[in-house]
């Protein structure tokens, strides 16, 4: 296994020791296994009670309105915000897997974008949930919508709540159609290699009549190119615009140019530790470890501390902005941030975000699995915590003292979020379950066998395929 | 299903005769039609022969019905469901002089602790829906307090009580006016019989003519009967005072307008509970506009914080059992330096003591003196009603003394006022009850059972007595023991006159029938007496001598008041006051635990507990301490540090081993070792807003009147507290629990921007301080102005000289716009949704600091941070400048809330109508109860719902309304012709209306004066209420 001082970004994927039947038979043996293992099944119980929580706390507020939450004035924005960013930030790490990462032809990414782009889907659907319920009439939300009727409404362009919805709106139609392209040659795999008549069907029309012919091939690859080059962009800007929110309000704290790289930066940390929480219990509970290795862990810790330290940044940045504008308002915001009523979670945050991190400049650190896994789960947290410090903290202390308030959270509140991580992993395990986990023909392509050259992809496909039989 | 079929029924009106149907039809629908089979006719026979209600759903003639209902049915080519239908009765034939839909004023009167304050009541389609000043009335000059413009709300209150009671084995038990009436005849022939003996009538305090000539004709008719008058918040302190002073009671008047120099000895009397409260305020607040005329200089010496403390120019926090030495100090300094005369008396001997050689209150006293010598005749002191007699003594005494008499004070000697107090007068009558001495009492109004002091057992007493009849508005605790509560008429349902506090009469006319089938005190009295029982032959028969003519009465009803009956002024003749005792006490310095002294004040929103039920006043934020929904016990700093207790700390305070358990609230400013408990809370019978046992309502706040005494009702020593530590989270609405260090920094920093001020002198030298105290930089904007303003161009000027955080426009404004009451639990989540706020500030040290308040509604900014992010476009900018809240689009994303800096924006998290409209619009409220609170609502402005974001609107619907006649009669809006709900309320005058494109208008000159400022104008939100800087006039010896 090759070291991190003699990582060389353009190399090839790491080298796992596998044969393309065996790459096949690793990721097919989930789909094709009677049962899955027991930790599935538990796991599967948590996420469908949490979902439940989830629904059941949802109808409670649009039942009883949305004052079932803490949110109140000043905080008129509060946990369901906050958790709406925070999701639309998980997803990043998804597109910047498979498409960014596949533009600079980081082979490695292989391994893990797959899973990544569907970890990518499913937080933009948790995040997708918050705008809808978050408003006040929440069966009024296509209000938003540039739909012509007859009361002559039409929505108002100069409101970032109205890019908001264009953006992420486009993100997900991209990252869903990403996803599902790349996801036709394994639908084959698993059509050819099922045993049943329904599950044949089924995957037959999700896999489209792929055969793998070459001019099949060559299609898909050029369809492949453009939508990462239409993703691209993306990765940047939908954060951006969700930053927008906050940069284009006159609010102190929230009246900050940094925003967008600060938000594409967060989103890429927050999402690369998504991907970490989710790898390692995966590829421990279906036997992927060949294909998802140390170093692949390691690679995306990397990038961990590469956008942790930009996220610091940031955070320094805006305190010297703040004091160098000479901004009295500014300049409170962020002392009271920081020592101010919610020092607390500003601390939570610097702490997971910024001095956690720190540990993966150990390689013995970044390649523990526990240690990996620990600390992205302090990344997820801090991240979460970074959204509630610049959405409260700034609305709570605004302008004028006498409209000051504190926000405090309700049940309701905590059953929201904890609920929505209920959807995200009910969809995760489903995923884990039904659908090609890893992209077993582009693993293949970058595998030993396989060769390193992309024209070779489509052979994985049928040497695979003939293998088995 | 029965009241549906119903509806079928009564479409069908033509009678049809048997031949008609018995003819065979050509069109036919049934072969049974067709074949006019007997079955047919009689079910069709039966559907028209009688009336379906008259069948009981559940005799065996249901069937029956149910044939008959599918015959009607396929008759009528019915079918399908239909929608709730409720019938209107059109007025086809217009009654003369009604428009339906306009609103009408009518002047009335409402009468506090028996003094009459005029107002205006509006009418809507004959319900009154808002109370505002009558111009014309002394007490009043067009202006309002909390109490007058919350008093509406009750009117509509379901709780009120709707029939008469009785006292039954279990409880009460419901009863009808015909009992009473034949109970009560038996009981007073009887009592005529033994003239009187054994009756006694407790009443509250009223200067009401007709009821007081009631009272003369009653005890000529029951000699041996007493009539008893008690009020909880009444004090003798004036009336005792000046009859020391002048050997008989006097009313004291003023004219602040005129004083250069005033001095308040713990008198808050700019407060609506002082006589003549809100005409004070005008005048003070008159002599405080620097811009044309010289300033007054106000000097305050009080225990608590008051509204005229707010807007003084000197403060000095003393105890209220300081005041008298104070008062002492003060006449030996002027006794001795103005000339006294020898018929006058010499004055009190310099009073010693340990406060009084504290070097800041002699300094401040010296100088206080020192500045009323030098404007002889241009000065007033006044003394707070609480203080004893002494202190009323020498306060008059001096005002002789500086030749303020004719001035600025004037004295009208009369004889309502009693020289006893109220609570000895209650403490004789309960005696005589629990002695068995009174077989019969009318209580006329009050509280006595929930009010009177704890060594006052009168809800004891109360049952002793055989037949006992209660009128109440509310079946309270009084009426709990009454053998008969009859329910009273609202001041807004009956007949009546009062008297302004300098006499003026006014007639009160009521505004609506009683709801609930109510009584006034008048008319029950003279029903008992076996007079003409009717509210309006009483008092026109009362005021035929004054008036003559029915024109004349008409006039004086119209007019609100009595022009000419005002009491005459009088130059009462100082006697010589001997010298006063104080004692250790009242001269000592700090005080500890269990020597603390108390004072039991009014409150500013609930006076005595008499507007417990009243959700606006409830809600409403006290000024200080912001605190709604509660009563706390308010410590100074220094005392809170003393004692170690802290913000929401729950306290046991006991005072003479009675106690009660409260919050506790610090307001900076307080008196050091005083603690101030506000009357009107813990009530345990008010209803569904206050507090009622045996419900889930608890009561809203702790029942300090268990710790008042008759021999010390208003202030007294000995308190001590025990600190149960933190409690729960108070219904504050600003600085909830106490600022960390960072926040008050913040504040303290950006406070000089936000409330500009200046003394006088540096207002005379640099006029523009206040436009030059921020940079406000030229900025471009990223969007074109959405309108050029050619019409009208609405705006407001709020003078921060002149208000004194009375917070009557809150109520004002909740009144007028339908703003919905949110409940204690969420005012402390910060849900309130009042749309005009009155921010306070502390200025200085904590030890002594300065108030400001600064009314804040919406700011109308013409390039509106609101309106570039709300998404649906549902607040938009007007062609006049408003901004203009669009309900029916707003989906509730509250962006435009974050956006606004001043916050004014308010959401409606929950239903907060639902009780009253029901949680849906399918699902309306069918309580008739819940449904007679929605007639409080002002038709002409939209009750929100859920879900949606609202806002001060500058009143929308006044502007429509003064518009549309205008533009009718082809003729422009005149200034001052629209005024806004918290303008026309406004004692003081701080807020004013108008068009900015009127360059005449008063509101485009106050906007150009010098000291005229924009909130955070530098974030180029080009706001249009502009503020009117703060001038002080302070004492160059004090600076």
């Amino acid at each position: 296994m090759a070291t991190a001082s003699d990582f060389n970004p353009f190399q090839s994927a790491p080298k796992g020791e596998n044969t393309f039947a065996q790459i096949t038979d690793n990721v097919t043996r989930i789909m094709e296994a009677p049962r899955p293992p027991r930790a599935w099944y538990i796991a599967f119980g948590v996420a469908l009670s949490m979902l439940l929580v989830f629904f059941g706390s949802l109808g409670w507020v649009v039942w009883n309105g949305i004052g079932s939450w803490g949110t109140t004035m000043p905080a008129a924005w509060a946990f369901p915000i906050v958790n709406f960013v925070f999701w639309i930030g998980i997803g990043h790490a998804g597109t910047l897997i498979s498409a960014i990462l596949f533009l600079l032809r980081q082979n490695w990414r292989t391994a893990i974008n797959r899973f990544a782009e569907a970890m990518t889907i499913f937080a933009v659907m948790c995040a997708g949930v918050f705008p809808g319920v978050h408003i006040g009439r929440p069966w009024l939300p296509y209000y938003m919508m540039p739909i012509p009727n007859q009361m002559d409404m039409w929505p108002q362009f100069r409101s970032p709540l109205e890019w908001d919805i264009f953006a992420v709106s486009t993100y997900a139609t991209v990252s869903i159609l990403f996803w599902y392209m790349g996801m036709i040659p394994d639908f084959a795999t698993f059509r050819d290699r099922s045993t049943s008549t329904a599950k044949r069907l089924a995957y037959g029309i999700v896999a489209m009549g792929w055969r793998g012919s070459s001019r099949q091939w060559h299609r898909y690859e050029r369809a492949y190119l453009i939508l990462a080059a239409i993703a691209t962009p993306l990765v940047l800007s939908v954060h951006s615009v969700v930053s927008f929110d906050f940069a284009t309000a006159q609010l102190p704290g929230w009246h900050t140019t940094i925003f967008p790289p600060y938000f594409v930066a967060g989103a890429i940390f927050g999402g690369f530790a998504m991907v970490v929480t989710l790898a390692v219990p995966a590829r421990q509970f279906f036997g992927l470890k060949r294909i998802i290795t140390i170093r692949h862990l390691e690679l995306m810790n990397k990038v961990m501390i590469a956008t942790g330290l930009m996220v610091g940044y940031s955070y320094g940045m805006e305190f010297f902005i703040a004091w160098y504008s000479g901004n009295s308002y500014e300049g409170f915001t962020f002392v009271n941030r920081a020592f101010g009523q919610y020092a607390w979670a500003y601390w939570t945050m610097i702490s997971c975000n910024v001095i956690i991190p720190q540990l993966f400049w150990f390689k013995k650190v970044r390649t523990n699995v526990w240690a990996t896994l620990v600390i992205g789960m302090l990344i997820n947290v801090g991240m979460w915590f970074e959204r509630f410090v610049i959405i409260c903290t700034s609305l709570t202390r605004d302008f004028l003292p006498a409209s000051w308030g504190y926000f405090i959270p309700t049940k309701i509140d905590f059953m929201t979020l904890g609920g929505s991580f209920g959807l995200f992993f009910t969809l995760f395990l489903l995923f884990c379950r039904y659908l090609p986990m890893v992209a077993m023909s582009e693993v293949k392509a970058f595998s030993p066998a396989g060769g390193h050259a992309r024209p070779h992809l489509h052979h994985g496909h049928d040497d695979a395929a003939h293998a088995h039989h | 299903m029965n009241k549906k079929l119903r509806v079928v029924s009564e479409r069908s009106e033509t009678p049809r005769t048997t031949d008609t149907i018995s003819a065979k039809p050509t069109y036919w629908r049934s072969l049974a039609e067709l074949d006019q089979t007997p079955a047919f006719l009689d079910a069709v026979e039966r559907e028209f022969a009688e009336p379906l209600e008259q069948i009981p759903p559940d005799s065996p003639g249901r069937r029956r019905f149910m044939q008959v209902m599918g015959a009607s049915f396929s008759m009528a080519g019915l079918a399908g469901c239909r929608w709730h239908e409720d019938k209107i009765l059109p007025m086809t034939r217009r009654p003369e002089g009604v428009i339906p839909g306009t609103t009408s004023r009518y002047a009335t009167a409402m009468e506090l602790n028996g003094v009459a304050h005029g107002i205006h009541a509006t009418s809507y389609d004959g319900r009154p829906i808002k109370v505002d000043g009558n111009p014309l009335h002394p007490d009043s000059l067009g202006a309002a307090s909390t109490y007058h413009q919350g008093s509406v709300l009750g009117v509509y209150d379901p709780d009120r009580s709707d029939t008469v009671s009785s006292k039954g084995g279990a409880g009460r038990e419901v009863s009808t006016f015909e009992t009473f009436d034949k109970a009560a005849k038996e009981q007073f022939k009887k009592l005529r019989a033994s003239r009187g003996e054994g009756l006694r009538i407790l009443s509250e305090r009223t200067s009401s003519p007709t009821l007081l000539a009631l009272k003369d004709r009653w005890l000529t008719a029951f000699p041996l009967s007493k009539w008893v008058t008690f009020e909880s918040l009444g004090s003798n302190g004036r009336a005792a005072g000046t009859a020391l002073a002048f050997g008989q009671p006097h009313r004291v008047h003023y004219s602040f307008a005129e004083a250069k120099v005033i001095v308040s000895l713990d008198a808050d009397f700019v407060a609506p509970s002082f006589p003549s409260g809100l005409a004070n305020a005008r005048g003070v607040t008159k002599g405080r506009t620097p811009d044309r005329a010289e300033m007054n200089r106000l000097y305050v010496i009080e225990s608590a914080f008051s509204s005229t403390g707010a807007i003084s120019d000197h403060r000095l926090a003393l105890r209220a059992e300081q005041i008298k030495a104070v008062a002492a100090f003060l006449d030996a300094e002027i006794s001795a330096k103005a000339n006294a005369l020898p018929e006058q008396g010499a004055g009190q001997p310099k009073p010693a003591g340990e406060f009084l050689n504290d070097a800041k209150v002699q300094k401040f006293l010296g100088a206080v003196a020192k500045d009323l010598l030098a404007n002889i005749g241009k000065s007033i002191v006044v003394a707070g009603l609480h203080q004893p007699a002494e202190v009323h003594a020498l306060v008059e005494r001096i005002n002789v003394l500086l030749g303020n008499t004719g001035r600025t004070v004037f004295y009208t000697a009369d004889s309502a006022d009693s020289v006893t107090s109220d609570v000895a007068e209650l403490k004789a009558l309960t005696d005589e009850m629990a002695a068995g001495r009174v077989t019969t009492l009318l209580v006329l109004g009050g509280n006595p059972a929930y009010d009177a002091p704890s060594d006052v057992d009168f809800a004891g007493a109360l049952g002793k007595v055989t037949f006992s009849v209660r009128l109440g508005l509310y079946e309270d605790e009084t009426s709990q023991d009454a053998t008969w509560h009859v329910p009273a008429a609202h001041y807004l349902e009956s007949w009546g006159d009062a008297r302004a506090y300098d006499g003026t009469i006014s007639i009160v006319q009521p505004l609506i029938a009683p709801i609930f089938g109510g009584r006034s005190a008048l008319e029950l009295l003279a029903r008992l007496l076996g007079e003409e029982p009717k509210g309006l032959e009483l008092v026109s028969a009362q005021h035929k001598g004054l008036l003559g003519d029915d024109r004349r009465f008409r006039k004086a009803v119209h007019d609100g008041i009595i022009e000419g009956t005002a009491f005459e002024r009088v130059s009462p003749k100082l006697t010589p006051l001997a010298p006063f005792k104080l004692s250790e006490r009242e001269t000592s310095g700090t005080v500890g635990n269990g020597q603390l002294e108390v004072c039991f004040a009014a409150c500013p929103k609930l006076y005595d507990g008499r507007y417990a039920n009243n959700a606006w006043l409830q809600e409403l934020p006290e000024p200080f301490s912001k605190l709604a929904w509660d009563n706390a016990a308010v410590f100074s700093v220094a005392t809170a540090k003393a004692l170690s207790v802290a913000d929401g700390d729950v306290l046991t305070v006991t005072l003479g081993g009675k106690s009660v358990e409260l919050p506790c609230i610090i307001v900076p400013g307080h008196a050091d070792g005083s603690v101030r408990l506000a009357l009107g809370y813990g009530r345990t019978h008010a209803g569904r807003v206050g507090g009622k046992l045996g419900t889930d309502v608890t009561p809203v706040g702790g029942n300090v009147t268990r710790l008042r005494t008759s021999a010390a009702p208003f202030f007294t020593a000995g308190l001590s507290i025990t600190n149960h530590g933190p409690g729960k989270r108070l219904a504050c609405m600003q600085d909830v629990y106490t600022m960390d260090v960072i926040g008050s920094e913040g504040i303290a920093e950006r406070l000089p921007e936000l409330i500009r001020e200046a003394p006088i002198e540096k207002f005379r030298e640099e006029p523009h301080f206040a436009k030059h105290m921020v940079h406000q930089p030229h900025e471009l904007n990223l969007w074109v102005d959405p309108v050029s303003y050619e019409g009208h161009k609405w705006g407001m000027a709020i003078d921060l000289n002149k208000c004194t955080g009375c917070s009557a426009c809150i109520t004002a404004c909740q009144a007028e716009n339908n703003i919905p009451s949110v409940g204690q639990e969420n005012v402390a989540r910060g849900r309130e949704m009042l749309w005009l706020r009155v921010d306070r500030y502390f200025r200085g040290d904590p030890n002594d600091p300065e108030v400001r308040f600064q009314p804040l509604p919406c700011q109308q900014c013409e390039n509106a941070p609101c309106e570039q992010v709300c998404p649906v476009g549902a607040t938009m900018h007007s062609h006049e400048g408003l901004n203009d809240m669009v309900y029916n689009r707003c989906i509730g994303t509250r962006y435009c809330s974050n956006n606004c800096p001043y916050k004014v924006r308010h959401f409606n998290y929950l239903n907060f109508n639902q009780e009253v409209i029901g949680a849906t619009p399918y699902t309306p409220s069918d309580d008739p109860k819940m449904k007679l609170k929605a007639m409080v609502f002002n038709p002409e402005v939209t009750v929100r719902s859920r879900g949606v974001m609202e806002k001060c609107t500058f009143c929308v619907q006044r502007i429509q309304n003064a518009k549309i006649p205008a533009k009718n009669a082809h003729r422009a809006i005149e200034d001052g012709e629209i005024k806004t709900a918290c303008q026309e309320t406004c004692p003081t005058d701080a807020i004013i209306f108008g068009d900015l494109n009127d360059k005449k208008s008063r509101v485009a000159s106050l906007q150009k004066l010098d000291r005229a400022y924009q909130l955070l104008g530098e974030l180029n939100n080009r706001p249009r209420v502009h503020y009117l800087a703060r001038i002080t006039n302070p004492n160059k010896e004090l600076a």
